[in-house]
């Protein structure tokens, strides 16, 4: 991945095309409806914010691996960073600080070659930075000598290092991947669609409750629309992935379908007990970095180990 | 099992502007470590390109709260009143900065709030709420407050008059001042000017006047105030 790669790569131009026409067909849908005296304000907040977002996002890939890794790293931090506000860690800085090393550690062993197969991305090591970082917060206790209160903390700072750092980095490792223009933009694209579909399927015909304890604006018939629009995704972007059998197109359409609205549902339910409505303020219309990319954690280490099961992610 | 208790921070639904122009801000690791590395950088800079050099650093108490009042020709005064303190105390240090020039706008507030540490001080509407402000800042052992009484920099190179905040601040809080005098800070950066030019810089840094306990009266805070001025005039005809 390079500036000069993405300029000559017919998936990297696709997805700039079909986000363009797709930022431009919404933005026309919600000029009319406005003009019709729908009010539709929350929604354009929410499409303002897209505005930014998907250039800033398809900018980074146009930068290439290492810019790509970095930025994902960088989410992981202000995500978790948001977490740790949320849940009051905070202000425990030596377990918050052994998370944000954690998390640059991510980024460092994806951006490093395999020092025994010189490829690139040192993925062993990447698989077992939990084994090394866990423990390094469960000593923290230790040596302060305190015990009171810090099995929460130390629970709260492991939950925030494997799920906002570990898993969301599989994200910024796949960018080390040979098709990683396919695959990456395919993850983030699907995962917004999943999203999007959810919202305006539950709008349109919900009518169940999905988790009313959890989330109760979520309806059943919104979840399966999503999903049923998630596997038909993977086939309009069969290019992104053109060595992918039916099979793997139909699992690639059921992780995002499924893995999205759990990721969803989790950072619900996490929101529901401390008790606020958003993880932040930072995305105008979107609420905080964790509300935004919370599908994506879920969905990213699954459909990364898909990808390594049934191929290798070095080649296609 | 009993439900945890969480303690989400105060400033968990105020937006990045928000959150930035206010003030206590909450300690964030992030925001610490940034300041960190930008006061290396800015001790570098200060020593390199402007020669800074200080005398009398011995004069700032090691424990306790103070005040710290300076001259004011030029942005350069609060980074090389900053390049006195040592980096553990950089966090605690707080420059007055006046809230319609430094959180006038996102890029401006993140460098004041975050680097430089700044108390958004309003100069014109609610001047006694920032004094407020200012002495709750003050109560908390360890807290430092810089303050230019002549509240905005000089043109001509000659200082103004000590408006009355410090006095009042003084005389309230009974804390030591420390009148300092910046050198070549309005022939390096002058008002208007973009860019920093490389002239040299001496900050003299004078003994703690210590008020005791004034009465709380207009002449007690004018004294004051014309104490200070003097002293300030006085560190910077030495240095000349």
């Amino acid at each position: 991945m390079s500036i000069s790669n993405a300029l000559s790569n017919d998936i990297f131009l696709t997805y700039v095309v079909i986000v363009g026409v797709l930022l431009l067909l919404a933005g026309s849908i919600l000029a009319v409806l406005a003009w019709r005296g729908i009010h539709i304000e929350p929604v354009w907040k929410t499409y303002r914010g897209w505005l930014i977002m998907a250039p800033l996002v398809l900018g980074v890939v146009l930068l290439g691996r290492e810019a790509f890794i970095v930025g994902v790293a960088v989410v992981a931090i202000f995500g978790f960073k948001e977490f740790a506000k949320a849940t009051g860690l905070y202000e425990d800085w030596w377990l918050t600080g052994l998370v944000y090393l954690g998390i640059v550690g991510l980024c460092a062993v994806s951006l490093v070659e395999d020092p025994r197969l010189g490829l690139p991305g040192w993925y062993g090591m990447f698989t077992a930075l939990p084994a090394y970082v866990i423990p390094a917060i469960l000593l923290v206790p230790i040596l302060r000598n305190r015990a009171k209160g810090q099995l929460q903390g130390v629970a709260l700072a492991i939950v925030g290092f494997i799920y906002f750092g570990w898993m969301f980095s599989h994200l910024g490792f796949l960018a080390n991947a040979d098709l990683a223009y396919g695959y990456l933009l395919y993850l983030l694209f699907a995962v917004e669609i999943n999203d999007v579909a959810a919202f305006i399927c539950g709008k349109i015909f919900g009518r169940h409750k999905l988790r009313q304890n959890i989330s109760p604006n979520k309806t059943l018939e919104g979840a399966i629309g999503a999903v049923l629009v998630s596997l038909i995704v993977p086939f309009l972007l069969w290019f992104s992935f053109p060595h992918f059998e039916i099979l793997h197109l139909l699992l690639a359409g059921l992780v995002v379908g499924v893995g999205g609205q759990l990721g969803d549902l989790v950072l619900s339910y996490i929101k529901r007990d401390i008790g606020i409505k958003d993880m932040g303020t930072v995305i105008q219309g979107h609420g905080g970095i964790l509300d935004r990319v919370d599908s994506m954690i879920f969905v990213a280490p699954i459909f990364f180990h898909m990808i390594r099961w049934f191929h290798t992610i070095y080649y296609a | 099992m009993h439900e945890w208790q969480y303690h989400p921070a105060p400033d968990l639904d105020q937006t990045l502007v928000e959150r930035l122009s206010d003030f206590p801000r909450q300690p964030q690791m992030l925001d610490y470590a940034l300041r960190a590395v930008a006061h290396l950088l800015l001790f570098s800079w200060m020593r390199i390109y402007h020669r800074l050099r200080i005398s009398g650093r011995e004069n700032l108490p090691e424990t306790g709260s103070f005040i710290l009042v300076c001259n004011h020709t030029s942005h350069l005064d609060t980074l090389a009143l900053l390049c006195a303190f040592p980096m553990q105390k950089i966090h605690r240090t707080f420059p007055a900065a006046a809230a319609d020039y430094f959180f006038c706008s996102v890029p401006r507030s993140a460098v004041s709030a975050i680097l430089i540490n700044a108390l958004p001080f309003d100069r014109k509407l609610k001047g006694a709420e920032s004094l407020v402000v200012c002495r709750e800042l003050l109560a908390n052992p360890g807290n430092i407050l810089i303050i230019f009484p002549e509240g905005t920099r000089t043109t001509t190179g000659e200082m103004g008059r000590f408006r009355s905040g410090v006095g009042r601040l003084a005389v309230d809080t009974n804390l030591p001042v420390i009148p300092c005098h910046l050198d070549g800070g309005l022939k390096a950066w002058p008002k208007g000017r973009f860019l920093p030019r490389p002239y040299r810089l001496q900050l003299s840094i004078g003994e703690p006047v210590d008020y005791g306990h004034p009465e709380r009266s207009a002449d007690s805070v004018r004294n004051i105030c014309q104490d200070l001025e003097r002293r300030v005039a006085e560190l910077g005809r030495c240095i000349r």
